[in-house]
């Protein structure tokens, strides 16, 4: 799934090479304390820290907290959406996605920080 | 057989396909096809109601194609975990499709999918039937099969005792 994001990303005018990557929400919390980022990409079922765990956590950290998070996931049920939004995320892109689904969606929540 | 299962699960298999693949099925669902030895398969679990197990298999050269389609590459590029690992995104997929689709107002919770587990055919482990559907569609390169077995919601609600003797 990173890979076919990577590609989105990629064709929708933004630069992947600036794009990084992590396999389960502990990574990218460790690439998160090196790096600074626009905007953070997350499913929702990974192995190790899950999406609702990685939210709470960006959600307990002074820094993090204002970074929006996208999440996008197979679940489209309301209460998992209203639950993940109540947690902190920003936009959420249900798979299966078209490719301009989830760049409106980028572009919908960089839009809002940037205004 | 569920019909509406089976609807939901058609329509799953066709917008997965045609929206993250960018590959339209060439023909309306086929009579369940006899797989060649080496299919690639992918199993999962859910959990949630109802909860039941999903099982994708998929003819090897179909998986490298739609691999290639997935990961915008050549499929003489792409290794066996890379295959396995677009199998089973697209069973996560379509998994996660049918459930929203069937049961909207309910969160579930799917397991990670495996490689080479699980069978298609098998019964739900209680004996008694839940909801059952197959799909089988021709893609590049050959054939796709899903399966998904619901538990009966009976069972998840207290009820799994039963007629046990």
């Amino acid at each position: 799934m990173r890979a076919f994001v990577r590609r989105v990303i990629d064709v929708s005018g933004f630069d992947a090479s600036f794009c990084l990557e992590a396999s389960n929400g502990r990574e990218a919390l460790e690439v998160l304390a090196k790096e600074w980022v626009d905007a953070i990409l997350t499913d929702i079922n990974m192995p190790m820290m899950d999406g609702e765990e990685l939210l709470r956590s960006l959600a307990a950290d002074d820094l993090l907290r204002s970074v929006p998070t996208i999440v996008i996931s197979t679940d489209a049920t309301e209460s998992r959406m209203e639950r993940l939004l109540s947690l902190g995320a920003r936009g959420y892109v249900t798979k299966p996605f078209a490719p301009e689904d989830l760049r409106a969606e980028l572009e919908r929540t960089l839009g809002e920080v940037h205004v | 057989m569920s019909d509406s299962l089976q609807f939901v699960l058609q329509q799953s298999v066709e917008d997965v396909l045609e929206k993250m693949f960018f590959i339209r099925s060439l023909d309306d669902a086929l009579e369940e096809p006899g797989l060649p030895e080496g299919d690639v398969k992918a199993h999962l679990t859910f959990d949630g109601e109802p909860s039941g197990f999903l099982t994708l298999r998929v003819t090897r050269e179909a998986a490298r194609s739609i691999s290639a389609d997935f990961l915008g590459a050549e499929e003489g590029d792409l290794n066996e975990q890379q295959v396995g690992e677009v199998v089973c995104e697209l069973a996560n997929m379509i998994c996660g499709s049918v459930l929203s689709r069937f049961e909207s107002a309910v969160t579930f919770r799917l397991a990670q999918p495996e490689l080479g587990e699980g069978d298609e055919h098998a019964e739900p482990a209680s004996g008694t039937a839940g909801l059952r559907a197959l799909h089988c569609v021709e893609i590049g390169g050959g054939n796709l099969t899903v399966a998904i077995h619901t538990e009966p919601l009976a069972l998840r609600h207290g009820a799994a005792g039963a007629g046990a003797a």
